[in-house]
Formats: structure tokens, C-alpha cells, sequence
């Protein structure tokens, strides 16, 4: 009686999906046996050939309820808990096809490493699981207004050996095609930014200044930001770009 | 045997015939976001798979993490628990707190092509017994007090549903033993 049930339910599943669909019922908890033959299908068919080795239908109150959310990117302040000194940073986009008039609707995606020195963008590349909770971080995107202008709340990148402190960024069209990726700079010497962090824990001892470093060693004036503010009072990053749309 | 200290992993799989709409979601946002990440492992736009980038370019498997940055927000609307597995009562009982997304396969130029999985991680359970097919588990914490009650679930083996990691706890040792 049971088994027939299920079988049943079964068949309804598969009959009757666009319905359930539309009323976003049921159908949201039920097992994946009742969508496709690659993703788990196996689980229930041994329902014909004895009770002994079937899974049990779900009965359940439904839910989750999903909503369109926007990529976990998309968000203006980059921080995900990391401590460090505040950085709010202020990216504009021009456009250099059209005599450099901002460029609104484009998607400017950055990422810079923590206080340390780590990123999120490298450690969570393996095929390990990892907490969702703590991936992604200190990386975001944001769309630019109608001044072409971008702004990120993180924290004062730190350095890692072999770099010059930096913040990666990708500016991608309104339609994701990409357009430009490049790197910011930070201006350094004394009464820097750069300085006043001191490389966080680790200190300045062999830090690769701007000159030195592989990428910005062939000039750094397009890269280079306006970085001001203090360790107390948390620092300003300005930086405006080309690119041509 | 002593109990064993077992973690879960389940493989779900999400391809173009998703229905479900948490599935749906998962499945266009990873392409939309796929699309924009493969150019940067995509020059002069010389390939159009995820399996061409992964054979010819270096480093083209950091687009499984990549990608992922379109997923997370919906990992977290199932508020830790595991979706699609059942105990034998026909009740969701796994939490996780741990995943990886991963892409199987993709095509910049055909959206149907674009098949991905999410590994969830269930939090940690103590494996009792094995009942025919079933899985005889309950949380890893708390232990159970000598002679006290432990509640119980029974799981299913099936397709796409693993045991991911084993321990064999030592602490168990001498409170058997006396």
C-alpha cells in the first residue's frame, strides 16, 4: 500500500512538474528522483524491485523559499570580518572611446589580500570543502553610477613577498564582456599610508617597493592612487580609469 | 567496533533539466558568472568550453572557486540544512556548514551545456550500525552518558551520497572498555 503510494507520487512528480513549479510548492523539497537521470536519480529506483532497499518519499512542511540573489560579489562593503585598518575605496571609470566621459553601468570587480597578506581567491581553490561563511573574502563588485564612480568599504591591504601592496581590479561592460584588467598602486615613502600601516605585523622588512616590483616596476603613474587618512580615523583610496567601451 | 565519527558529503547535481527553482537559480546565476570569469583564463576568446580552458590553460581550475562567489548566497538560504536527502522517516535531518561548489561541465555559446554540482558537507555524526541499506546515525554531539537514550536516524545509501570523512575516536576506547 505504501509502495504504492510512493509510486504514485512518483508519477505525479514527473506528470505534473510546471504546475508545482509555478506554485513553487512541493516540488522544492521533494528528492531529486523526480527531476533529472544524472543527479540522483538511482536513489529511489530500486522502488520496483522490493521495498527493502527503497528511499522513503519525503514528507515534509515545504520550504526553502529561494529569492534571486545577486552574486555573492555584488555587495559594497568587502570586509567579511577581516580586521585591519579601514580602507573606503573610490574607483571612477571613464570611457576612453568617448573623450573620457564617465562610464556608467559597467561592473568593476576587486579584490585585495588581508593583513596578513593572504587571499580568499587562492586558498579555496582545491577541492576541499570549505565553510560558506568564510569564502570570498575582501573581493567584491559593484555596478558604476551615472559619475562613473564605484565605492567599497574593506580594510588596508597587507603585503605578501615578491609584491608592492595592490588592489586587483576587473572591469567587465554593462553586458560582462571584459574591458580592462589592471592593479592599483599605493603611493609609498614616508608620511605614506603605506608607512603609517607599516606592513601590519609583519613589518616593512624586504617589502617590494613600487619600483621593484614585476608589475608596476614599468611605471606606475596610471596606477598610482590618492591614498589619504590615518591608522585612527581609517584611509580614503581614490582612483580613476580609462578603459575603452 | 567502536562507533566511528562519519561526515556526510552529498553530490547535487544541477544541469539544465533543473525544475526546482532553488536548482533553476544555482544553475543561470553560475553560467551568468561563469561567462564573465572564463575570460580571464579565455585569451583572444580561443575556446569555448570549460573543459578546453581546463586542458589548455593554467590555473583554469580556480573557476570552480570563482564561479562559486554566485552560489554562495544561495547556499545560505538553506539555512544549514542539506537538501534532497532523507532520513527513513522521509524527514530532511543532515545539517551542513561546509560545501564546494564545482563545475562539471560548460560552453560559452550554448547555455544547455552547462552542468554543475554542490557538495555539501554534513556537520559531524556517529555511525552506530548498518541496517541493510540503511545507515544507523545520530549527531556526534553530545556523546551519549552510559547507558542513556540516543536519538537515531536511518539513511538511506544511494547515488550522489557518500560517507567523506571517517574517524575512529579514541576517547571512545576506555569508556568502552569499562
Amino acid at each position: 500500500m505504501e509502495r504504492k503510494h510512493f509510486l504514485k507520487s512518483l508519477l505525479l512528480g514527473a506528470a505534473s512538474t510546471p504546475v508545482l513549479l509555478s506554485a513553487c510548492g512541493k516540488e522544492t523539497v521533494s528528492p531529486t528522483a523526480s527531476t533529472s537521470g544524472t543527479s540522483g536519480t538511482t536513489g529511489t529506483t530500486g522502488s520496483s524491485s522490493g521495498s527493502g532497499s527503497c528511499a522513503v518519499a519525503p514528507t515534509e512542511t515545504e520550504g526553502p523559499f529561494p529569492t534571486k540573489t545577486p552574486s555573492s560579489y555584488v555587495r559594497t562593503d568587502i570586509t567579511d570580518g577581516k580586521t585591519g585598518y579601514a580602507l573606503t575605496i573610490s574607483i571612477t571609470v571613464n570611457n576612453s572611446n568617448a573623450n573620457c566621459a564617465a562610464l556608467a553601468g559597467a561592473l568593476v570587480d576587486i579584490w585585495h589580500c588581508d593583513a596578513e597578506g593572504n587571499y580568499s581567491e587562492y586558498g579555496g581553490s582545491g577541492m576541499q570543502a570549505t565553510n560558506y561563511q568564510s569564502v570570498h573574502f575582501l573581493r567584491g563588485r559593484q555596478v558604476t553610477d551615472a559619475s562613473g564612480k564605484v565605492t567599497f568599504r574593506s580594510i588596508f591591504p597587507g603585503w605578501y613577498s615578491g609584491r608592492a601592496t595592490h588592489i586587483h581590479v576587473h572591469v567587465y561592460s554593462a553586458t560582462g564582456t571584459s574591458l580592462k584588467v589592471t592593479q592599483i598602486a599605493f603611493p609609498e615613502g614616508s608620511g605614506t599610508a603605506v608607512a603609517a600601516v607599516n606592513g601590519y605585523a609583519k613589518g616593512l622588512s624586504g617589502y617590494t617597493a613600487n619600483a621593484q616590483d614585476n608589475v608596476f616596476s614599468d611605471g606606475v603613474s596610471l596606477e598610482l592612487a590618492t591614498v589619504t587618512g590615518s591608522t585612527t580615523a581609517g584611509f580614503q583610496l581614490a582612483w580613476a580609469l580609462s578603459v575603452p567601451a | 567496533m567502536p562507533d566511528r565519527l562519519i561526515t556526510l558529503c552529498y553530490r547535487k547535481i544541477i544541469d539544465a533539466t533543473a525544475t526546482r527553482p532553488w536548482d533553476k537559480l544555482v544553475w543561470g546565476d553560475s553560467y551568468t558568472e561563469f561567462r564573465l570569469q572564463a575570460q580571464n583564463f579565455n585569451p583572444e576568446n580561443r575556446y569555448r568550453s570549460f573543459g578546453e580552458m581546463l586542458h589548455y590553460v593554467p590555473g583554469a581550475e580556480r573557476l570552480h572557486f570563482l564561479v562559486s562567489g554566485a552560489v554562495t548566497g544561495y547556499v545560505q538560504q538553506l539555512s544549514e540544512r542539506m537538501p534532497d536527502i532523507f532520513n527513513n522517516l522521509g524527514r530532511q535531518f543532515l545539517r551542513f556548514n561546509r560545501f564546494q561548489f564545482e563545475l562539471i561541465n560548460s560552453d560559452l555559446q550554448d547555455k544547455s551545456k552547462h552542468q554543475v554540482a554542490v557538495n555539501f558537507v554534513s556537520t559531524t555524526l556517529r555511525w552506530h550500525d548498518t541496517v541493510g541499506q540503511l545507515l544507523l546515525v545520530s549527531d556526534a554531539a553530545p556523546a551519549a552518558a552510559p547507558g542513556g537514550e540516543v536519538l537515531t536516524h536511518l539513511v538511506q545509501l544511494q547515488a550522489f551520497l557518500s560517507i567523506y570523512s571517517i574517524q575512529t575516536p579514541e576517547t571512545d576506547a576506555p569508556a568502552n572498555a569499562g
